[in-house]
């Protein structure tokens, strides 16, 4: 139910609403990444994006570029957007910011854990974790031995914590373990994210149901692709499932007794929503889901710019963003792999 | 006559063991870009700080393949022996049956002195996309653990790419074989040269 937003969201809303939207309006076009994809080396990438706004992160790279620079420098601009929106947020909305980089919270946490694990050094794993995910005692991470620890010693002051009472165990963390973990942490994130945004009513509560239900959805047939053949049996894989969106529940019954991805495309193709991306790809073909999936995503975030006076923009532009990091990258990786001629199979065009 | 018989043969034999070499190297190239791109896939879609040098582990362990160097002599009657053997996916327990067997590349390299080998038909792993016809649950477990640095759950492309990485191994001893017998073919050329001067 709509509550009048139009009367009072302006007064604590309005002014990042708008710098939210003149950011969106900074988004590459088609017309630059056709530019973008015809560059020979990395510095034809560097030349043409000087123009944008990443320019002045780039500006100072020396030769020669690495792809893995040009993403952290595309990041960073993300991740000074971010701030200066969030340093800028009232109550409920800086929650709301918040709740967006929790996910990359529980990659960090999985990250430091993991190169743990393989006695990596603590200060090489920082450095590759997320600067929208860092904590204060995220480094402290590397001197628990199980999730018990995991949780007393570092996580139970962190926003992560209300997502560990369904994995804390005594075991050592191993692999399978950890990946139990991530997936448990980021289903309980969801679910938590859903309830905050349902509880804030409004244009908010509607636009964010529909997106959180498709991140739910995707997730599900990740796992589901991504543990056939594994060691993952189906009453686990079926808990990894979020208890909510357009799947749940008679979806994730059958999704959980998937052995191939022909059996996920016939558990998929009785939902009108999910039939679309299915129609793109032609049988035995499941390379190119994770694009038709993200076109999917893409469509449904730019729709959400269509309507004012509610918190979806922020999600949408940050997604829209991190979408628009990893067409980056794929475009670095192609041109320094001198593979132009794949250069579309994973670019998702924005406008 | 039978002299210059033998000759022919033998120039015949380097030429073909030269383009097999040549063309393994094609194989290599197109596989190994591949097995590159797919990675990259790998990391668009699982992200970066999934699939990151960071994660790879530093625990000492022993190696799941091995390259065996034989240094057999020449038989004249029976044809090349190979010089290197590739054994995939050992068990730190088992070291001394290894769940693959050999490749068996004596079969690829040994050719009679006047069998040709027609351009277009090749004996090698052309660069594929396809995983392995027989596959044992063993060396899938192994794959599977191989991977697990990157977590239990990878995407499909991660694992193309670790089958085309493994592709490029065998084909990289291949290379040496075929580089060993084409040497030693050379060889003889050299000797029926400098004996028939």
């Amino acid at each position: 139910m709509y509550g009048f937003e139009m009367m009072t969201f302006n007064v604590q809303g309005g002014f990042l609403e708008a710098i939210v939207r003149g950011h969106r309006s900074s988004l590459l076009t088609a017309a630059d990444y056709n530019n973008l994809c015809q560059c020979e080396t990395l510095d034809d990438v560097k030349m043409h994006l000087s123009s944008t706004e990443y320019g002045s992160y780039l500006q100072n790279e020396p030769s020669p570029l690495h792809t893995a620079t040009i993403v952290e420098k595309c990041t960073l601009k993300l991740v000074d957007e971010y701030k200066k929106m969030l340093c800028q947020a009232t109550e409920p909305m800086s929650t709301f910011l918040e709740y967006i980089t929790y996910s990359h919270m529980i990659d960090n946490v999985v990250l430091i854990v993991t190169g743990t694990l393989h006695e990596r050094d603590v200060h090489e794993l920082l450095e590759k974790c997320h600067p929208l995910g860092m904590f204060d005692s995220i480094a402290t991470l590397a001197v628990a031995q199980n999730m018990r620890e995991l949780y007393r010693l570092v996580l139970v002051d962190t926003p992560l914590a209300p997502y560990f009472s369904e994995c804390i165990t005594s075991e050592d963390l191993d692999d399978m373990n950890i990946e139990i973990m991530r997936n448990t942490l980021y289903k309980a994130y969801l679910e938590d994210f859903y309830k905050f945004c349902q509880s804030l009513g409004g244009a908010t509560a509607e636009i964010m149901s529909d997106l959180l239900a498709f991140e739910a959805d995707r997730r599900a047939v990740n796992i589901t692709i991504n543990s056939i053949g594994t060691e993952l049996i189906r009453d686990d894989r079926r808990r990894l499932y979020s208890n909510f969106g357009l799947l749940y529940p008679y979806g994730h019954e059958e999704l959980a007794l998937c052995e191939d991805v022909e059996q996920v495309r016939g558990a998929l193709e009785k939902y009108p929503g999910y039939q679309s991306i299915f129609a793109k790809m032609s049988y035995g073909e499941s390379q190119l889901l994770d694009k038709a999936f993200y076109e999917e995503e893409v469509k449904r975030l730019c729709l959400t710019f269509e309507q004012q006076f509610h918190y979806a923009v922020f999600f949408s532009y940050i997604r829209l963003r991190e979408q628009e990091i990893r067409n980056l990258m794929w475009i670095s990786e192609c041109v320094a792999q001198n593979q132009k001629s794949r250069v579309h199979d994973s670019v998702v065009f924005i406008f | 006559m039978e002299t210059m018989k033998d000759e022919d043969g033998t120039i015949l034999k380097f030429l073909d063991t030269m383009d097999n070499y040549l063309i393994l190297f094609d194989s290599l190239s197109s596989t190994l870009r591949q097995g590159w791109l797919d990675l990259a896939s790998a990391r668009h879609s699982m992200g970066s700080s999934r699939i990151s040098t960071a994660l790879l582990n530093l625990k000492e362990h022993s190696a799941s393949t091995v390259v065996r160097v034989n240094d057999e002599t020449i038989n004249e009657t029976s044809g090349m022996e190979p010089h290197f053997t590739l054994r995939k996916w050992r068990t730190c327990e088992d070291k001394t049956n290894p769940i693959e067997e050999e490749e068996d590349v004596q079969g690829l390299l040994k050719q009679p002195s006047l069998n040709l080998r027609h351009r277009g038909f090749s004996e090698t792993k052309e660069a594929s996309n396809e995983p392995l016809v027989s596959v044992d649950d063993q060396v899938q477990k192994e794959r599977s653990k191989a991977l697990s640095v990157f977590g239990a759950l990878v995407s499909p492309k991660l694992r193309s790419a670790q089958i085309s990485f493994e592709t490029v191994l065998e084909t990289l001893i291949d290379i040496a074989n075929a580089r060993s017998v084409m040497l030693s073919t050379f060889e003889q050329l050299q000797q029926m040269k400098e004996q028939s001067n």
